[in-house]
């Protein structure tokens, strides 16, 4: 079951990567699967931050460690995405660098290192 | 964002939510981060910050093409979908696209339960579940909202830390975007967005009166709703009132 809420016409387009670009949403199922509690440091808080609403998930999204980058046009060209795939695109100190926003609603977090720099994107 | 901290690489995850927002955390001292902003907001790490944080565009493939035909693409094990196919190996559809693409949004959906305990006090000058654009600057953060991007026609001229600010619906995806160009008037017409200088903005694109593509640098921005951008910058400015 997926917590969906209203696009309007933007579903169209990209309602499926919207559904997660701030949190607003996250698969009812994953909160079934808790196994894994985040460890907590006992603080210090940033003013006004109440550890008192933070829900923990149980660990179930797994970040995305980019090992390897190629290039779009050649994915495109095989067939491995369309034209309208949905993607979000960022920049790196190498590249300006595509994500999938189908696997980016998964892992929410991707890292790697490019340019001789590390990086990392949140969706 | 950059995920190193004193020079040293940090490893971060999505451990839960704050403010119905997801929340970062690293490995290695446990510390909370906001995803948004890349602050530290409980943990060892407080005061540190992950900046500069980059924007994350929202467009499809052929638009990151035209933006640059170099770019890069990332593609990890997970299931995804192009071109009606399924593709990757990992997880299940059902978690990620596929199951709300064939279904499309829920138009009398709410908030999930689960989020309501984490939200702080909320601003009440818009619906909680409103979409629009949040930008933010050195120091102003505004809020705009689709309804009033869609009154103006889709495409208009803003001010923005003393700079013009093009605030438009991407005529091709319907996301709402934020570019810096110097021009004073705007509309939408042809699945583009015209200047009054004659420069037109196309597949997320700035190109000049003579066609030639032109750098285009856009404010820190992020499609959202009201109630994100509003926790996450309370006081916030929103665009017409």
């Amino acid at each position: 079951m997926l917590t969906r809420h209203s696009f309007g016409r933007f579903g169209k387009a990209l309602g499926p990567m919207l559904m997660l670009a701030l949190g607003a949403s996250y698969a009812a199922v994953a909160f079934a699967q808790v196994n894994a509690p985040a460890q907590l440091p006992n603080g210090p808080a940033k003013p006004g931050f109440d550890i008192a609403r933070f829900s923990d998930n149980g660990g179930i999204f797994k970040t995305f460690n980019v090992q390897q980058t190629e290039p779009l046009q050649k994915v495109l060209e095989e067939g491995r995405v369309a034209g309208d795939t949905p993607v979000l695109v960022t920049e790196t100190a190498g590249s300006k660098l595509a994500l999938l926003t189908d696997q980016m609603v998964f892992h929410h977090l991707a890292q790697g290192r490019a340019g001789g720099k590390d990086w990392m994107a949140a969706f | 964002m950059v995920p190193d901290i004193d020079g040293k690489l940090h490893h971060f995850s999505n451990v839960g939510l704050y403010d119905g927002l997801f929340v970062m955390q690293d490995g290695e001292t446990k510390t909370l981060w906001n995803h948004i902003t890349g602050e530290a907001m409980y943990g060892p790490l407080v005061g540190h910050n992950l900046g500069p944080v980059r924007n994350l565009l929202q467009m499809h493939v052929k638009q990151a093409l035209a933006m640059d035909s170099k770019m890069q693409v990332a593609i990890s094990d997970r299931i995804y979908f192009a071109g009606g196919r399924q593709l990757g190996s990992a997880g299940s559809p059902g978690a990620g696209g596929a199951a709300s693409r064939a279904s499309g949004p829920n138009p009398n959906a709410e908030m999930s339960a689960r989020f309501i305990p984490t939200l702080g006090k909320e601003d009440p000058r818009r619906p909680r579940m409103e979409l629009g654009l949040g930008v933010w600057t050195g120091a102003t953060r505004r809020y705009y909202p689709m309804e009033r991007i869609r009154e103006r026609g889709g495409a208009f001229m803003d001010q923005l830390g003393g700079r013009q600010v093009l605030i438009y619906i991407d005529p091709e995806t319907y996301t709402p975007a934020a570019m810096f160009v110097n021009a004073s008037s705007a509309k939408v017409e042809d699945n583009e967005v015209r200047l009054n200088n004659r420069s037109v903005v196309r597949s997320g694109v700035l190109f000049d009166h003579g066609g030639k593509r032109q750098t285009a640098e856009r404010p820190q921005q992020v499609f959202t709703r009201w109630y994100g951008f509003a926790l996450t910058f309370p006081g916030c400015e929103v665009f017409g009132q």
